[in-house]
């Protein structure tokens, strides 16, 4: 990151973003960035993102939530504290069941958040990087990062492609 | 992604993106209006007087309030799962509509889900107050302590305790992580520097790069994929307290999902009651329209009758089961000292909303409010009806009695209503009460003047 | 895209004809063996009410569909519409086997020792009443079927937005019906086995198996078809979404069944937990094996959004939730009708396998009889651009 230098510039429709970008795409540059102000679908394809594993990561969450939940209560009713209700077993299973969902979907939704959050930077605190303050409006913007080794070409070079896609503010940004 | 002329736009006027921000963020721009001072006066002074009546609770304890040794469970528990039933319209919009792919809940779950919160705040504070002393209310949690005691997890209500917490925090969860895209709009719009700081505070952080908006997408569908089952299970838990007693009346199997229907079908009459009023105070018509009315009013008549044809089985099976007991709490019910009650509940739930057959009916906005408030009436009625009928008249005659609430309960209930709306009249000020950012990834496909763009 | 139209020939007839004649043979071999004939009728009870199930969730599914106005379905919905074609011919065999089997099946037919229980019933459990109700049922759902399925054709050709319309008045009539006769069709047929036994939840219960067993049979249907080289517009995102509602619907009926045991065994109260009490003594195997076809292995198998998306993982699936439920009637019906004259074997086998053949028979001669899509749908095209993300 520290001093790598990013042209940007921005589009006003997604549907121009999206023809952008895979024209820019097609020129061989590499996109670093695209900010939008709402999820434009397809977007990830085109960039070449794979999917996200927060699915796993809820499903391991839920997994520790329900055999920690379920072991918990199990615990308590045959080793901890046995006491006998209604006549029923002291591991009376179907009344642990609720409390064991409940756990369940406490963990997975709490290990997804917060793995969101952690991977992808955000937090109380958190400082955004604002290159534009309408990019939550109605701006898409994308960020192309310009290759040091020769600059001046790569920053040339870079213009034209963007021009060529009528993107809007062409401009380096450090 | 094509979408058929057929379909209604879900949202009118010719909008373009930067539009869609400036109309859902003008409500909180500037002073409030008059009629805000006076909600909140109005709703900080319901308020008080709820807080007057915990006080005289904790002070001189439950005595103060109309209980006696028949009848345990009076306006207390009644409110505790009217509530709870309100905050279910927020998770359903949001998560099984979702799933379901209903475009149309996008100008309506932000402001449902802050419902939820709100709803399950009242709610929660029932069940506390109930137990006489707020301050002891951790005991309720299972931690360790000196005398090794733990909760007891065969109980329902201690269920309720995890439900209710876990439904809590589960859709705080799922309603922030909607709002910190919009929070950083708001971040970037905003002039004044303190404000500026909050929100920036607030949005965590977020650019809107393309990464985190496909991360954030996944978490809120599976996210949804949660709360769907959360919240059949909330309300099931909360019938569980009912239905796992042998009480005739309250021990049927058909309670968990009737309860739940029917908390759908109380949470979308309350949002359509504040709704209808919020759309036209913060001129919000366009995005809210009468097509969004009809879609909530097409939820109502489903779950109103899945109501009345759960009202009707319990009937039947009454009769049908031969046993006596059963088939009096149903007689008592409907022909006793509490008919009236029993006569509301079925009026207002089961006879009004059947008038949304008539589509001019469904799309009138006023004839709207009028049936959502007798909804709304009539489901705290269903909660009245099913405590009080079945435990007013023992199984021994000579414990029968009547239930009357003191001023105390009363007085709590207008506190919760106060809390309700002092909180809802707060979040319009604060957040954008519709999730710009989802209204923006339909408004090309769902809008008034539909490019039909070719995704190829 | 070419639409090919769906050809009723030998590639479809012979294997469901085949079926049905193994069907007929097991009959047949019960009956020279020394089989119970309850346990025939029995099976037969099964059978009838579980393929009339699949018939009924077609309906349901087209008539649900329409009304919420979803536009996905369109381009596989003549597949739920021919398996409601079955209806009417499920009655007729139904009315027979009642006619010549009610007293094997239902002891509160045997007017002439009912205990105070049962005589206390007999205002709703009696042989008249039993078949003015049969007819009703069967009269709503075979004309309003016929209706829905008339006028989707119509539609599908014309796209007039006044079968559009029309479609939707007639899909509110069917749920209406359906809801109320749904519960009532499941406490005649059903629970009225176990006369003394009642539940509130049963009916939903029913349903909820209903739903889940007759999405698994469009699943396949799908599947079987475009194997064969039809509907090629069907994608994967449709199967995801077939999936999708196999897993909620399984957990849905898992969430009922817990309701329902939970209720009667925490209640604890002795003439409500004799029904589990007979199914955990008597009927274990089957008890526990419903649980694991009908919601762990599909829960397990078709969680993860990849595993959706495979044909094949999800053929297994509804087959897996269609042996599932299967088991779930049998531990329905059989204990309160025949007890320990139940029995597993060729005879149950080949006589499933046999409706089978006979099912298929009816849907595909439905289906060979009208376009495969109904192209002029107003949300035919949604249906064929649609994509989700999830």
């Amino acid at each position: 990151m520290n001093n790598q230098q990013y042209i940007t510039a921005y589009y006003l429709d997604d549907d121009d973003l999206m023809k952008s970008v895979k024209h820019i795409r097609e020129k061989g540059l590499s996109i670093n960035d695209v900010l939008t102000p709402f999820p434009v679908h397809g977007l990830d394809k085109l960039l070449g993102h794979r999917r996200s594993y927060l699915p796993q990561v809820g499903f391991i969450g839920g997994a520790i939530g329900a055999i920690c939940g379920f072991y918990f209560q199990y615990w308590i009713f045959t080793e901890a504290y046995p006491l006998n209700f209604g006549g029923k077993p002291f591991a009376s299973i179907p009344s642990f069941i609720p409390v064991t969902f409940e756990c369940t979907v406490l963990f997975a939704a709490f290990s997804m958040f917060f793995a969101f959050l952690i991977r992808s930077g955000l937090g109380l605190g958190a400082q955004a990087k604002i290159h534009d303050e309408k990019v939550t409006d109605d701006r898409f913007m994308v960020i192309i990062p310009i290759d040091e080794s020769n600059r001046q070409d790569s920053i040339n070079h870079i213009e034209a492609v963007l021009n060529e896609t009528g993107a809007k503010e062409v401009k380096v940004n450090g | 992604m094509y979408v058929s002329p057929v379909r209604e736009p879900l949202i009118k006027g010719k909008k373009d993106y930067n539009k869609v921000t400036e109309d859902i963020t003008a409500p909180m721009a500037g002073k409030p209006s008059k009629y805000w001072y006076m909600g909140i006066g109005l709703s900080l002074l319901a308020l008080l007087a709820g807080g007057i009546g915990t006080v005289i609770t904790i002070w001189y304890g439950i005595g103060t309030w109309g209980l006696n040794k028949t009848i345990g469970w009076g306006w207390g528990i009644t409110n505790l799962v009217w509530w709870i039933g309100i905050g279910h319209a927020g998770t359903f919009i949001s998560a099984i509509l979702l799933l379901f792919r209903q475009k149309w809940r996008t100008s309506i779950n932000r402001s449902a889900e802050a419902m939820t919160l709100m709803a399950v705040t009242c709610a929660g504070f029932f069940p506390l107050i109930h137990m006489g002393r707020l301050l002891l209310g951790f005991f309720i949690i299972p931690y360790p302590n000196t005398r090794d005691l733990w909760v007891n997890f065969n109980s329902p209500l201690l269920w309720d305790v995890f439900a209710i917490s876990t439904y809590g925090i589960v859709s705080l969860l799922f309603w922030y992580t909607g709002l910190i895209p919009d929070l950083a709009t708001m971040r970037d719009r905003a002039t004044h520097k303190i404000k500026k700081a909050i929100y920036n505070l607030l949005s965590f952080g977020w650019t809107g790069s393309a990464r985190h908006w496909s991360r954030h997408e996944t978490l809120s569908l599976i996210m949804a994929g949660l709360a769907a089952p959360l919240v059949l299970s909330v309300h099931t838990i909360v019938s569980f307290d009912f239905a796992t007693s042998v009480i005739p009346g309250w021990h049927t199997t058909i309670f968990p999902p009737y309860f739940v229907s029917g908390a759908i079908f109380s949470g979308f009459a309350m949002v359509l009651t504040l709704m209808i009023v919020a759309r036209k105070a913060l001129n919000l018509e366009d995005y809210i329209t009468v097509n969004h009315v009809e879609s909530m009013n097409k939820i109502i008549i489903t779950t109103g009758s899945i109501v009345g044809i759960a009202y009707l089985t319990e009937l039947f099976v009454a009769w049908y089961s031969g046993v006596e007991y059963e088939q009096y709490a149903f007689m008592n019910r409907a022909l006793g000292p509490y008919a009236w009650a029993y006569w509301i509940m079925m009026t207002c739930n089961v006879i009004t909303p059947q008038l949304f057959w008539f589509k001019k009916i469904r799309r009138s906005l006023i004839a709207t409010f009028i049936i959502s408030i007798f909804v709304n009436i009539g489901m705290w009625f269903e909660r009245f009806v099913i405590i009080i009928t079945s435990l007013h008249r023992d199984f021994l005659p000579s414990s029968w009695s009547m239930y009357a609430p003191s001023l105390v309960e009363v007085a709590l209930f207008i506190g919760t209503l106060g809390l309700f709306f002092t909180l809802f009249l707060l979040f319009i000020r604060a957040f954008p009460i519709i999730a710009i950012a989802e209204v923006k990834s339909v408004l090309k496909s769902s809008g008034e003047n539909k490019k039909h763009s070719n995704h190829e | 895209m070419e639409h090919k139209q769906f050809q009723f020939n030998n590639k479809v007839i012979i294997p469901s004809v085949l079926l049905l004649i193994l069907g007929i043979l097991a009959v047949i071999g019960a009956l020279v063996t020394d089989i119970p004939r309850e346990r025939i009728i029995a099976n037969l009870h099964l059978n009838n009410v579980y393929f009339l199930a699949f018939a009924l969730c077609g309906l349901f599914f087209v008539a649900v569909h329409s009304i919420a106005e979803s536009g996905w379905h369109t381009s596989i919905q003549r597949i739920p519409e021919a398996m409601g074609m079955f209806v009417p011919f499920a009655g007729i065999i139904m009315l027979v086997l009642f006619i010549f089997g009610k007293h094997d099946l239902f002891h509160w037919t045997h007017t002439d020792h009912l205990d105070e229980v049962l005589l206390h019933k007999q205002p709703y459990l009696n042989s008249t009443f039993f078949y003015i109700r049969f007819v009703v049922y069967f009269l709503g759902w075979g004309l309003l079927g016929y209706a829905l399925r008339k006028n989707s054709l119509l539609l599908g050709e014309t796209g007039d937005i006044k079968y559009f319309n029309k479609q939707r008045t007639f899909s509110a009539i069917f749920v209406v019906f359906f809801a109320i006769t749904s519960s009532t069709a499941s406490w005649d047929w059903l629970m009225s086995i176990d006369a003394h036994w009642f539940s509130t939840l049963y009916g939903w219960y029913i349903f909820s198996s209903l739903l889940v067993s007759g999405m698994a049979v469009i699943t396949l249907f799908v599947l079987l078809l475009r194997r064969m080289g039809y509907l090629p517009h069907v994608n994967i995102e449709h199967l995801n979404d077939l999936g999708r509602y196999m897993f909620a619907f399984s957990i849905f009926w898992m969430y009922l069944w817990f309701s329902q045991y939970m209720l009667y065994w925490y209640g604890n109260i002795p003439e409500e937990t004799v029904y589990y009490y007979e199914r955990l003594n008597n009927f274990e195997n089957y008890f526990f094996i419903n649980i694991i076809l009908c919601f762990a292995a599909p829960f397990l198998i078709i969680m993860l959004r990849q595993m959706k998306r495979i044909p094949f993982v999800l053929g297994i699936t509804s087959v897996i939730i269609i042996v599932g439920h299967w088991v779930d009637f049998y531990q329905l019906i059989m204990p309160g009708s025949i007890g320990d004259k139940a029995g597993f074997g060729m005879l149950e086998i080949g006589l499933t396998l046999g409706y089978f053949g006979l099912f298929a028979l009816f849907v595909f001669r439905a289906l060979s009889k009208a376009p495969l899509v109904p192209k002029n749908h107003p949300f035919y095209k949604e249906s064929l651009e649609y994509h989700t993300n999830y």
